[in-house]
């Protein structure tokens, strides 16, 4: 038995070590902090300029922020993780997915409406010239051949973009009728992209990426960043029976820096940040009265006409719509 | 002598069952609470369940097609230049699997794919580029188990049977492949269980359009808050890994891919008769070059094509539109803050554990006692990192242990994930020491703990540098508990790539190439160096394969 003491010690030690290192894990969020931490979806930019001016005007300032995915993935991220939140404030949270955060009651207070942007087919104006096709005037009429293999968009499942388009088709044509028109537009060729970024740089053809597709699903806005030589843009968007996306921010449930986090919320619907918005996001300011860049006059007017979604219950069937369309696409 | 026996394996027992079983008997209960089998048969549930299958099946299958001849012309027969060609084969399982699933979309993206004929062409499928991928990743697996076993056979019988005049298939078929079962047999169920588990390249090459139980349990999850359907699937999945592992283990108890020291026994030279075999190997390792090179070749390239080195300046920003919470360099220390910790832990307790079963047993209840420790331990093997990482977000989110919002969260799961692998290397070198020695040590008045330090473990260092460097290998190219459980400045260099490669517009995409580019070079430098021995005079340890 004489042998089997130091063994017994040092594995209690090690027991020890353990323990210690559990408790340290847990005992960590007491410590008053001033930085600030933003989840947002990927596509979030906020301007240096706005980032150090927020530090001087509030004290607080912004560190280790996390970017989770589209507005749909950054929802129920949070969700999954609401008991020791990832972030102090979320940015990010749409119209369709503001049900999904209440539901699961991740939100300190209410959700602030920060920007609204508005989802529109678009575009490459070059493309229709040079072969003498005549550009489609309402994604009604994708399904139609002259169009086909001509359009890519975004799948609902992955991106925000996507799923709101497929929100104003059962809107549009009826929770009867959506299928089959879905059913169509899969046969005339149309090209999924998992998000926004990928559709819009890389398989659109009016835009960086020179793809191979002429007709994007995008927004309103997104000419205005597609501006020649010649002060044209180079692309057009469809601005008939759009969707029109309300991107909200919230302080979460559990945060280290509620302070922080609120200070941050009331940032955002400061004149300097919402003046910043267009440029940065390509969305448009919330709060009335703010200037416009010059070129989004132009380029970048609001829709003409939205889809009525004042009836669809977005959270209703949410997975059952999501899955069926899958279904429709893979078949 | 129970008694202590029984104190020793608390903390072993301790670390794997809360750190493995507990989150594991959490998904379990998640699984089992609503209607699974109605899950299971939904359309698209079973379409992924389905695809899962038959990719293993026909990865796994492709793959020994091709290992086979390898495994005869690199380890059976005397081949000029088989020494650089089994290094080059390592490398594709040293590498991340990201920096694969990159290679593969820089592969996708040759312009040849994009013509009019080719782009409607089965071979330009998802399905098809994953069924690539996988067979360029595990190639060298059944190669090496093969190979390995094949190289010790004698000789004898096949020239007896030559000298009657039995033809090379003949001799191959009736001779040398009864003789390789076993080792075919587990190699190949290890192969299946790694394209069945596989998460990155499905994600990266499916690009959401093919789906399998691995991504499917990640979308449950993320994208629709169905946590009984990914804890359904995850059974499935569980139940699919751990029948292919244990089908894979009851063959051979040795780590698969585990590179046996060559015997210097004397080969046959290649003849004239074999140049079909050398040709089908030649070309399957310039197949295997082919992504890698295109890596190499795009981090130097623009968007348009002319070269630059500008993809590599990028790579101290945060991408195109800010993309990246941090910097790739940060990733780069994170991920080497993890394989540190997943590396310590899984060696220090994986070795302790070794020890322990090593030990030597009493009576029949010792003997069936050990065994069962013996497969408490190597369980996590079969299971996912995804079906863990999943497990980790049910059990740790908060209460007395909320280790979901600490970075230790994913070198954990890493260094359960190499535990079992570190036991199996471990384990037979110290069981080749044997118990006797010990014994002699211990009339000799030396306690356990010195006779450990003093003279077992010197003699198995060897194999325990291997373990370290096997569990290093796995924390470093983890990519599914990670992409799952770290957020924001906690990103991993898999993760950051995965990101990078996944909104490839502007930079990031040349930044993506960069990287892997970097990541390749370094492989190739640790694989070549630790290959030719003679290079830098340290005695040659045995390569690692098994990764996920």
């Amino acid at each position: 038995m004489h042998n089997t003491k130091p063994i017994l010690r040092r594995m209690l030690a090690a027991l020890g070590i353990l323990a210690i290192t559990a408790s340290a894990l847990t005992g960590c969020a007491t410590a008053t902090t001033k930085a600030v931490a933003v989840a947002s979806h990927d596509s979030f930019i906020i301007p240096d300029k706005l980032i150090n001016q927020f530090k001087t005007e509030t004290g607080f300032y912004l560190e280790g922020g996390a970017k989770l995915g589209d507005a749909g993935t950054l929802t129920n991220k949070l969700v999954l993780t609401k008991k020791v939140p990832v972030a102090d404030v979320v940015f990010g949270i749409d119209n369709t997915f503001a049900g999904v955060a209440t539901a699961n009651d991740i939100i300190d207070g209410e959700l602030v409406p920060i920007d609204y942007a508005d989802v529109c087919f678009n575009y490459d104006k070059q493309w229709f010239v040079t072969r003498g096709i005549t550009p489609p005037s309402s994604w009604r009429q994708l399904t139609d051949p002259k169009y086909k293999g001509l359009t890519v968009l975004e799948n609902p499942a992955t991106s925000s973009t996507g799923l709101a388009f497929l929100f104003s088709t059962i809107a549009a044509l009826g929770e009867d009728g959506w299928p089959g028109w879905w059913a169509k537009l899969k046969e005339n060729g149309v090209k999924v992209a998992a998000g926004w970024e990928d559709a819009y740089y890389i398989d659109f053809s009016g835009s960086s990426g020179h793809g191979n597709y002429p007709i994007v699903l995008s927004y309103s806005s997104s000419p205005a960043d597609e501006i020649d030589d010649d002060g044209l843009s180079r692309t057009v968007s469809i601005n008939s029976e759009c969707f029109r996306q309300v991107e909200y921010a919230g302080v979460l449930k559990n945060a280290k820096n509620p302070e922080g986090a609120k200070a941050f919320l009331k940032f955002m619907l400061t004149k300097d940040f919402q003046s910043a918005l267009p440029e940065a996001n390509y969305v448009y300011p919330i709060v009335k009265g703010i200037k416009l860049p010059d070129a989004w006059a132009r380029f970048a007017k609001p829709a003409d006409s939205f889809v009525d979604v004042s009836k669809l219950d977005f959270d209703a069937n949410r997975k059952a719509r999501q899955k069926k369309w899958a279904d429709i696409m893979a078949g | 002598m129970i008694l202590k026996r029984a104190l020793q394996w608390a903390l072993p027992i301790f670390v794997i069952g809360v750190l493995f079983y507990w989150p594991m008997a959490r998904v379990l209960g998640q699984g089992l609470v609503g209607d699974w089998l109605a899950t299971l048969t939904e359309p698209r549930v079973a379409g992924a369940i389905w695809f899962t299958i038959w990719q293993a099946l026909v990865s796994t299958l492709l793959c020994l097609l091709i290992a086979l001849p390898a495994a005869y012309v690199l380890y059976r027969k005397r081949t000029p230049g088989a020494h650089v060609f089994k290094a080059l084969l390592t490398i594709p399982f040293a590498l991340p699997t990201m920096v694969t699933a990159i290679g593969f979309t820089a592969y996708q993206n040759q312009g040849i794919w994009k013509s009019e004929f080719a782009s409607q062409s089965w071979l330009n499928s998802p399905t098809s580029w994953i069924i690539l991928a996988h067979i360029f990743v595990n190639f060298a697996v059944i190669t090496r188990t093969v190979g390995s076993t094949w190289m010790s056979h004698s000789h004898d019988p096949e020239e007896a049977a030559a000298l009657a005049g039995a033809g090379r298939l003949r001799i191959f078929w009736s001779i040398s492949l009864p003789q390789l079962r076993p080792a075919i047999v587990s190699s190949v169920f290890t192969v299946f269980l790694y394209c069945s588990a596989s998460y990155g390249l499905v994600l990266v090459l499916g690009g959401g359009q093919v789906n399998s139980i691995e991504t499917e349990i990640a979308a449950a999850a993320n994208q629709f808050l169905d946590l009984q359907e990914a804890g359904a699937l995850a059974i499935l999945q569980t139940i699919l890994t751990i029948g292919a592992f244990a089908i894979g283990n009851s063959g051979s108890r040795s780590v698969i891919g585990f590179d046996v020291q060559d015997a210097g026994k004397a080969k046959q030279r290649l003849d004239r008769r074999d140049w079909p075999v050398a040709a089908l190997t030649l070309i399957s390792v310039i197949l295997i070059l082919v992504p890698l090179v295109l890596i190499l070749q795009r981090a130097f390239v623009d968007s348009s094509g002319s070269p630059t080195l500008e993809n590599f300046v990028a790579l101290t920003t945060h991408g195109t539109r800010n993309l990246l919470d941090i910097s790739i360099g940060q990733a780069a220390l994170n991920s080497l803050r993890n394989v540190l910790v997943s590396t310590v832990i899984a060696g220090v307790v994986g070795t302790f554990a070794a020890y322990l079963l090593t030990r030597p047993t009493r009576g029949k209840l010792q003997r069936s006692v050990s065994r069962i420790l013996d497969t408490v331990f190597m369980l996590p093997l079969g299971v996912s990192s995804i079906v863990l990482g999943f497990g980790y977000l049910l059990t740790f989110g908060d209460g007395w242990l909320p280790l979901r919002s600490s970075w230790v969260v994913v070198p954990l799961i890493q260094s359960l994930l190499a535990m079992p692998l570190v036991i199996r290397i471990v384990q037979p070198a110290l069981h080749s020491i044997g118990a006797e020695l010990g014994e002699q040590a211990s009339t000799d008045g030396a306690n356990a703990l010195v006779t450990f330090f003093r003279i077992e473990l010197p003699l198995a260092k060897q194999s325990v540098a291997a373990a370290f460097g096997y569990a290093a290998i796995i924390s470093i190219g983890e990519f599914g508990a990670a992409n799952l459980l770290s957020y924001g400045d906690q990103a991993t260099l898999p993760t950051v790539l995965y990101q990078l490669i996944s909104r490839p517009g502007g930079q990031n995409y040349g930044m993506a190439m960069a990287m892997a580019a970097i990541v390749i070079a370094l492989t190739f430098a640790v694989v070549f160096v630790s290959s030719f021995p003679n290079l830098n005079r340290k005695p040659r340890r045995p390569r690692l394969s098994a990764r996920r």
